[in-house]
């Protein structure tokens, strides 16, 4: 019972000479807390998006909570999975909650109910006094929390995060690694991505560390750093396996 | 149907806070269409009510000379002049004032022209009194063969003016000549027949058959008059209409920009639902924007004296039109901002397409008088259907059976717009 499958997975863009995904290969268990990382342009946010329906790949499977991911099982990962993209997706000239209800409206949520989630979301995420402000006007830490809400209104067995953690301060990045910690703790299963090592060693349970469009290494972070007695953390295993030159 | 609403009241949301939106969609408007009217007040008065002055050297101080001026004077069309300075125009300074263009038009009645009449019917009745073996002999005079009302044209008159002038002076003269004629007659039957007086005499009417100008419109009667208002506040509506293309580009491309887009594409559902909130919210706004120009047309434009503009009898078919022409619009708006990549090149494409568009269809200066071969171009133009609509409804007073071609036009050619857009962005996934 695979949470994420993905086999032989390829993708070049319309337009690139060199291929962003070369095959690749790993898997996730339900349940888990999984971190993809790898360095810039390794094609983390192009797998994600592949995962989640919006980009099509080239060749290879993958699989969602036991559903492919195809045309006939589209609409169906939608609903499982919750994305939280690595740019935020909201309007910026509309409030946190002009957005919420609207995004919530999509999902097919309405009314009291529906209201009563986004306050409940917006004080858990510390957004309560600035939920009429329009989110053009919000730190960048405050948009991160937004962006997140906006991905878990519809209770997703599934959360990708796709750098949800850049850019914001330790009190704000604390307190959405404990929500990611008490969501998974409810029995859903979440990937995220990272340029944050420490952060993933601590918060992950299962990591792929893939580069150039490849899967290089995946497991536990406490097993692989005993596996290479070089390495004193995940980062130094994360060296090891990329190297120290310069990417695109 | 959640979907639909939820995205009409969020393209509200924004819209209201677009506040460049707002005036572009609903302040411009208003200051065109305005100072359209009012600049273009004049030329279209030339075409229609400009009066022309016309010189008149009346040497015959007769009743022809009366007749003519009072005739052209009371059509409205013409100011007689017959003195400038205070002095009576002589012949010789009429034509060279008209030579000069001063003047576009004199017109010369040369000395003796009613006694030549009056002496022409006479002989007539002579004859026939003769004839019929009475002997009454009216009083001929000998005069000249060649006796002409003479008519001189500004070089630059157009051919069609003088025509009109020369038919309306050859109708006087041929009106007078005719009514000597039968005044005569009249008198030599009462003299043989004391007992008819004066009042019954036979009803010898001058025309037996009329000619009355009437409206082609259906139904009611019309009397509307392409004026400057008249045109100007439709043809200027349907160009600002079409300028939503602006707006809603800027909010396709924004929506891809700040990643909202993607997040709709995340979410379980159609998009075309999505997609019809949309395209409803902006056909709304077209709407709006189309009668708040009216109401400027009916009741802004006359205090600035301009005539008040005139809708015609059919609302609604006047607001299927607006409906088809806010369609065709925002489909347009929704193709330009799925292909251009960027708010700028939407902007500059959308904007001068739209002043192509609208040059070729009509809306700057009317179809009608463009060469015929632009004539067929514009009738390519969405907006010059959008127009040829509204002028059906506001000045042939058509109903729906009337435009309902154009409507159509309209609607197929949003459809078509609204298909390649999918077609486009179904492209750029894969
Ligand atoms: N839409 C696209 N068209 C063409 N090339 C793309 C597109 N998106 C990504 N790429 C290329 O694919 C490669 C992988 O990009 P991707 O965004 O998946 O990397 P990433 O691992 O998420 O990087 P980062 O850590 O910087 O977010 C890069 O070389 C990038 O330039
Ligand atoms: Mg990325």
């Amino acid at each position: 019972m695979s949470g994420i499958s993905v086999k032989d997975l390829y993708k070049t863009y319309k337009g690139s000479a060199e291929p962003t995904l070369k095959g690749l290969t790993f898997q996730f268990g339900k349940g888990k807390i999984a971190g993809l990382l790898g360095p810039n342009g390794a094609g983390k946010t192009t797998t994600i998006s592949i995962l989640c329906g919006i980009v099509r790949g080239d060749s290879g499977e993958v699989i969602i909570h036991d559903l492919k991911q195809q045309a006939a099982h589209r609409e169906e990962i939608k609903h499982i999975i919750g994305i939280v993209p690595q740019q935020i997706a909201l309007y910026p000239q509309l409030s946190a909650v002009e957005n919420l209800t609207y995004f919530g409206n999509l999902y097919g949520f309405k009314g009291k109910p529906l209201q009563q989630k986004i306050m409940h979301y917006l004080e858990l995420f510390g957004l309560e006094k600035s939920a009429h402000k329009e989110i053009h006007k919000y730190s960048g830490g405050m948009k991160r929390r937004a962006n997140i809400i906006a991905a878990i209104l519809h209770n997703p067995k599934l959360l990708v995060l796709d750098e949800p953690t850049a850019g914001v301060d330790v009190q704000s990045r604390s307190m959405i690694l404990q929500f990611l910690r008490d969501y998974n703790s409810q029995g859903a299963s979440i990937l995220y991505t990272s340029h944050l090592l420490e952060e993933a060693q601590s918060l992950c349970e299962e990591v792929v560390i893939m580069d150039a469009g490849k899967m290089i290494v995946q497991g536990n972070p406490q097993t692989l750093i005993h596996q290479h007695p070089d390495c004193n953390n995940l980062e130094d295993v994360f060296l090891h396996f990329t190297g120290n030159a310069l990417r695109d | 149907m959640l979907r639909l609403l939820a995205t009409i009241r969020k393209e509200w949301q924004l819209l209201l806070r677009d506040k460049t939106g707002i005036i572009l969609l609903f302040i411009m408007p208003v200051v065109l269409i305005t100072v359209m009217a009012l600049i273009q007040d004049a030329p279209f008065k030339d075409y229609q009510d400009i009066r022309f002055d016309i010189l008149t050297v009346d040497n015959d101080h007769g009743r022809l000379g009366r007749s003519v001026k009072e005739g052209l004077a009371s059509g409205g069309q013409f100011n007689i002049i017959d003195s400038l300075d205070g002095q009576p125009v002589t012949a010789e300074r009429a034509k060279q004032l008209v030579n000069e263009g001063k003047y576009k038009i004199s017109i010369i009645i040369p000395a003796g022209a009613t006694a030549a009449i009056v002496s022409n019917a006479n002989r007539i009745v002579n004859d026939i009194t003769h004839r019929m073996g009475m002997s009454v002999s009216l009083p001929v005079k000998k005069v000249p063969d060649s006796l002409n009302v003479t008519i001189y044209f500004d070089p630059a008159a157009k051919k069609a003016f003088k025509g009109a002038i020369h038919q309306s002076v050859d109708n006087f003269l041929t009106q007078l000549e005719t009514d000597m004629l039968i005044s005569r007659i009249k008198q030599q039957l009462q003299r043989k027949d004391s007992t008819v007086t004066a009042t019954d005499t036979l009803a010898i009417r001058l025309q037996a058959v009329g000619l009355k100008e009437q409206s082609t419109g259906t139904a009611k009667q019309l009397d509307v008059i392409s004026n400057s208002v008249q045109h100007n506040v439709p043809a200027w509506s349907i160009f600002a209409m079409f300028f939503i293309v602006i707006p809603i580009a800027g909010n396709m491309i924004r929506e891809r920009e700040d990643g909202s887009l993607l997040r709709m594409k995340l979410i379980p559902g159609s998009y075309l639902a999505i997609l019809a909130g949309k395209m409803l919210f902006f056909v709304g706004v077209c709407v709006l924007q189309f009668y708040l120009m009216m109401l400027v047309g009916i009741y802004v434009l006359p205090l600035l004296d301009l005539p008040q503009l005139v809708m015609g009898q059919h609302p609604g078919a006047t607001l299927l039109v607006a409906g088809g022409i806010g369609l065709a619009a925002t489909a347009y708006g929704i193709l330009i901002g799925t292909v251009f990549k960027t708010p700028n090149q939407a902007l500059n494409f959308g904007a001068i397409s739209i002043v192509i568009l609208s040059a070729i269809g009509g809306i700057w200066i009317p179809l009608e008088v463009m060469p015929a071969r632009m004539q067929l171009l514009g009738h390519l133009s969405p907006l010059s259907w959008g127009l040829d609509a509204i002028n059906d409804i506001y000045l042939r007073n058509g109903d729906v059976g009337f435009v309902w071609k154009n409507v159509l036009r309209l609607i197929l050619t949003g459809l078509a717009m609204l298909a390649i857009a999918g077609w486009v962005e179904k492209r750029r996934m894969n």
